[in-house]
């Protein structure tokens, strides 16, 4: 019993602590004060604020726009790339797993090192001009993102019956149709987690950002800057911009819908798999338990609307 | 045959497999040289243990494989590079291979929703368009392409199909047809074959039933329904029975015969369950290495086995070695039988005798005497194990008898049937001598008596072979010889390790013959040694082989002079 309640302490504990500081940030967002962790009386005046910075705002343009664009092409590519290698040879497949194995462990920095001297390069010698913009920032955010891709599709494709493809063919379907009608739906949770595993890691990327953007996007002649490489160069004047904090909580409520969404929506297949037959009851508790769920979720954000749009 | 006859049959082919090989990659053969046609509403069964080369056989006539060699032809149009959603075939998948994602209408659907049917084209006034068809010029015109290339014909065969190609190329391209435009099915259209094809399987209640939530036998059923849905020409099954309970795989293989005589569609059926194939068959093609080892009716197979392999794989059976004696007799448990069969005197051959033929009589009526040593009730009947002096007989029979009591044995002359013997020497054409007067087989040394290759001759200090009359001297370095060594003088040793042991091998083949066993014992080199032991082993047992010095026959491959010094 008493083990039974140390272990369970235990895990709550960790966990407390991991989301302590997200925690304060968040209370920290509903107040004014300039300076760090001083309480200034309770206010939704940042949210305002937020939504009349330019800069800012900007920076978050710039930042979805990346993240959706860079995903939706490593997604593809990766997709694609992890169909071809497991239909091609054995030895032809393990080579590229191996080497896609290496920017997945290697040191960001490596990478955003060697692209920035591959574009001077380029530039150099091959545009006789400084080619860093939108483009090189995608392509290194998709250089980024691809391998995981590749490694979310791929046992995707491992667990599929290779006869399935096969039985497409055979009812008359040309390799093209079949991969569209079944090889791709077979894959789709795997696509799906490697897309938004790409959204995350461009979304909060900073040293690539840095290493590789130029002027482009919302940025218009200046750099592009993300909300990650906006907040560094803030710091670097010494100054964090206070609507930073109600950024921040915004996000934190976002991730929190789509994750919770993700787990009920895998549930929900799970259960369909499994294919239990529930009593009346059963189906009663379960929708009224979804209900609740959805309920907070749509809470949350009417939450967030409704303090905006008093504010702006 | 007759010509006319001959050409008559062929119009019924549906499908013929000419010299048809499959070698993969690695070098091994899957199918060797295989020759096969099907009558059209036949039900044949390729039946073999596995990896006989059966699956990739109908993996080629489905067209998810590519043969090496030869050529397949559909209603005698060469179809072997086709892809499989060109043919008029459709598979039934040993998993069953259901669209998880979709459910059962949609699987069963799948077919249908790619189907394009031709529509005759009409004008504005409702008259048929003529024109001329691009589509048949392309196809005559590829096939003269592939005749060219077709290195099977002769060359008058060549030309001959040549002109034919060349004036039915005039004939189209001269003649305008009923122009036609391809229009997929209608929804009513689908809805109406899906329900007969899921009434035929019996599932008409299931339509909106996830794939995940039905049983193995349901799941069977879909697999089916989804391919007649279709109406392939072929049907082909791959060990469709393969992952249902016993109880289930008898009652679909009844059903899946009925369904075939009402569909009177061809069914092409792989199964390794000789039982399966008995039941179902209007055809077996028993396999083994990619070889066919006999083509023929259930009941022809069963009585009439063509070697010891398709004997013992298909039913029980005592298979004897015997020797053939004059006047239609035939010598084995040492007595002379009457047999129906005629085979030329002294031959040594394979007997065989289904447990159901051999009679039990009282001991003084009997042609041969032996004693019960074991006995087990299976319902039906009786199963006897009699012992003829060292050898065993399996006896099935009705009555009732006494373990070790003593029984007179009976066998009629046509249950007696006699097949050519396989092999009695293991032959190696790629043998060589090495430095030390060893032979080499299969890269492994034998010892040997090297002087059998010179009638007469010594070995001198040297390693040289001298002639009787010390003129001549032979340096046998890296000659080729041919060796044999007799199936009996090849020893089996358990211990690997043991130093007697020459070569080792994994036992890939077992035939129980009455008082011993023949083990195919096949090294890591694909090299295989055939010898007889009364012990029993189980597949893929590793042991090794050991072979005398007198017992290796060899001879030169030339003549002795080019190796003289």
């Amino acid at each position: 019993m008493v083990k039974k309640v140390l272990a369970k302490s235990y895990v709550y504990l960790m966990l407390f602590l991991m989301y302590v500081p997200i925690l304060v940030l968040v209370v920290f967002s509903f107040t004014d004060g300039e300076s760090v962790g001083i309480w200034n009386g309770f206010t939704f005046d940042l949210y305002g604020r937020l939504f009349r910075n330019e800069e800012i705002m900007i920076a978050v343009g710039n930042t979805v726009i990346i993240a959706l664009i860079s995903s939706v092409c490593s997604t593809i590519i990766g997709t694609l790339g992890a169909i071809g290698v497991y239909y091609s040879k054995r030895r032809t497949r393990a080579i590229i797993e191996n080497i896609n194995q290496i920017p997945v462990v290697n040191a960001e920095i490596v990478l955003a090192l060697s692209l920035t001297f591959m574009f001077v390069f380029i530039g150099t010698y091959i545009f006789h001009e400084n080619i860093f913009s939108f483009w090189t920032l995608l392509f290194g955010h998709m250089i980024l993102e691809v391998p995981f891709v590749y490694l979310n599709v791929k046992p995707k494709l491992q667990q599929m019956d290779p006869a399935l493809y096969e039985a497409a063919l055979d009812l008359g379907c040309s390799p093209r149709q079949a991969l569209y009608k079944v090889t791709i739906p077979q894959i789709a949770p795997g696509v799906l987690s490697g897309f938004m595993l790409s959204i995350t890691l461009s979304l909060d990327d900073f040293i690539v950002t840095a290493f590789t953007s130029g002027p482009g996007l919302l940025s218009g002649a200046g750099k592009i800057e993300t909300i990650s490489t906006f907040i560094q160069s803030s710091i670097k004047k010494k100054i964090v911009p206070i609507e930073v904090r109600a950024l921040t909580t915004i996000i934190v409520a976002l991730v929190l819908i789509a994750t919770v969404l993700l787990v009920m929506y895998q549930n929900h297949l799970k259960f369909k798999a499994s294919a239990r037959i529930l009593t009346q009851k059963q189906i009663v508790a379960r929708r009224i338990k979804n209900s609740v769920i959805y309920g907070i979720l749509a809470a949350i954000v009417i939450f967030f609307v409704v303090i905006i749009c008093i504010n702006l | 045959m007759d010509g006319g006859l001959h050409k008559l049959e062929k119009a019924n082919y549906i499908i013929e497999l000419k010299n048809v090989s499959r070698i993969f990659d690695d070098d091994t053969v899957a199918v060797d040289n295989f020759n096969f046609y099907v009558k059209k509403g036949e039900f044949v069964t390729f039946l073999g243990p596995s990896g006989c080369g059966k699956s990739t056989t109908l993996r080629m006539i489905a067209g998810f494989d590519f043969p090496s060699k030869g050529e397949i032809l559909l209603n005698g149009k060469d179809i072997s590079l086709l892809p499989p959603n060109k043919r008029p075939i459709n598979m039934v998948f040993q998993k069953y291979a259901l669209f998880p994602h979709l459910d059962v209408y949609e699987n069963v659907a799948f077919g249908l929703r790619l189907k394009k049917i031709p529509v005759e084209l009409k004008d504005d006034q409702g008259n048929l368009v003529y024109k001329i068809n691009k589509k048949k010029i392309r196809e005559i015109k590829h096939e003269i392409n592939a005749t060219k290339r077709n290195r099977h014909l002769t060359e008058q065969e060549k030309e001959e199909k040549l002109a034919k190609l060349n004036s039915n190329l005039e004939a189209v391209s001269s003649n305008p047809e009923v122009a036609y435009k391809y229009k997929k099915l209608s929804n009513k259209e689908i809805d109406e074959k899906v329900a007969k094809a899921l009434k035929i399987v019996d599932l008409d209640a299931l339509e909106e039933r996830d794939i995940s939530t039905l049983s193995g036998g349901q799941q069977q059923r879909v697999a089916i329904a989804r391919a007649i849905v279709n109406e392939p020409e072929i049907l082909l099954l791959d060990e469709p029975l393969g992952a249902l309970d016993l109880k289930m795989r008898k009652d679909m293989q009844l059903e899946l015969k009925d369904m075939h005589t009402r569909l009177g569609i061809t069914f092409i059926y792989v199964t390794h369950d000789q039982e399966e194939a008995l039941t179902m068959s209007d055809t077996i093609v028993v396999m083994k290495d990619g070889v066919i080892q006999q083509i023929g009716k259930p009941k022809d197979i069963y009585d009439e086995p063509k070697n010891a392999f398709v004997a013992d794989f298909i039913g029980e059976s005592n298979i004897y070695n015997a020797t053939m004696l004059k006047d239609k007799h035939v010598r084995f448990l040492d007595f002379n039988f009457v047999c129906v069969d005629d085979f030329p005197v002294n031959e040594k051959v394979d007997v065989v005798i289904r447990p159901e033929d051999v009679e039990i009589v009282p001991v003084e009526k009997g042609m041969i005497k032996g004693y019960i040593h074991n006995k087990i009730f299976k319902g039906v009947n009786y199963q006897y194990t009699v012992m003829v002096g060292k050898n065993e007989l399996i006896v099935k029979s009705t009555k009732d008898y006494q373990v070790n009591s003593q029984i007179g044995i009976s066998i009629e002359p046509d249950s007696i049937h006699i097949m050519k013997k396989d092999f009695t020497m293991n032959i190696y054409t790629d043998a060589w001598i090495n430095n030390k007067n060893e032979i080499m087989i299969d890269d492994l040394p034998f010892e040997c008596d090297i002087t059998q290759l010179i009638p007469g001759s010594t070995v001198d200090n040297d390693g040289y072979v001298v002639s009787k009359d010390g003129k001549h001297r032979y340096d046998f370095k890296d000659a080729d010889v041919v060796a044999e060594v007799s199936i009996e003088k090849v020893e089996v040793i358990d211990d690997i390790e043991d130093e007697r042991v020459q070569a080792v091998g994994e036992i890939v083949d077992q035939v129980y013959k009455g008082d011993h066993y023949r083990l195919i014992v096949r090294t890591e080199n694909e090299e295989d040694f055939v010898l007889d032991t009364p012990y029993t082993y189980n597949y893929n047992d590793r042991v090794g082989i050991h072979i005398d010095k007198a017992d290796i026959k060899m001879r030169l491959k030339k003549e002795a002079k080019e190796y003289e010094i």
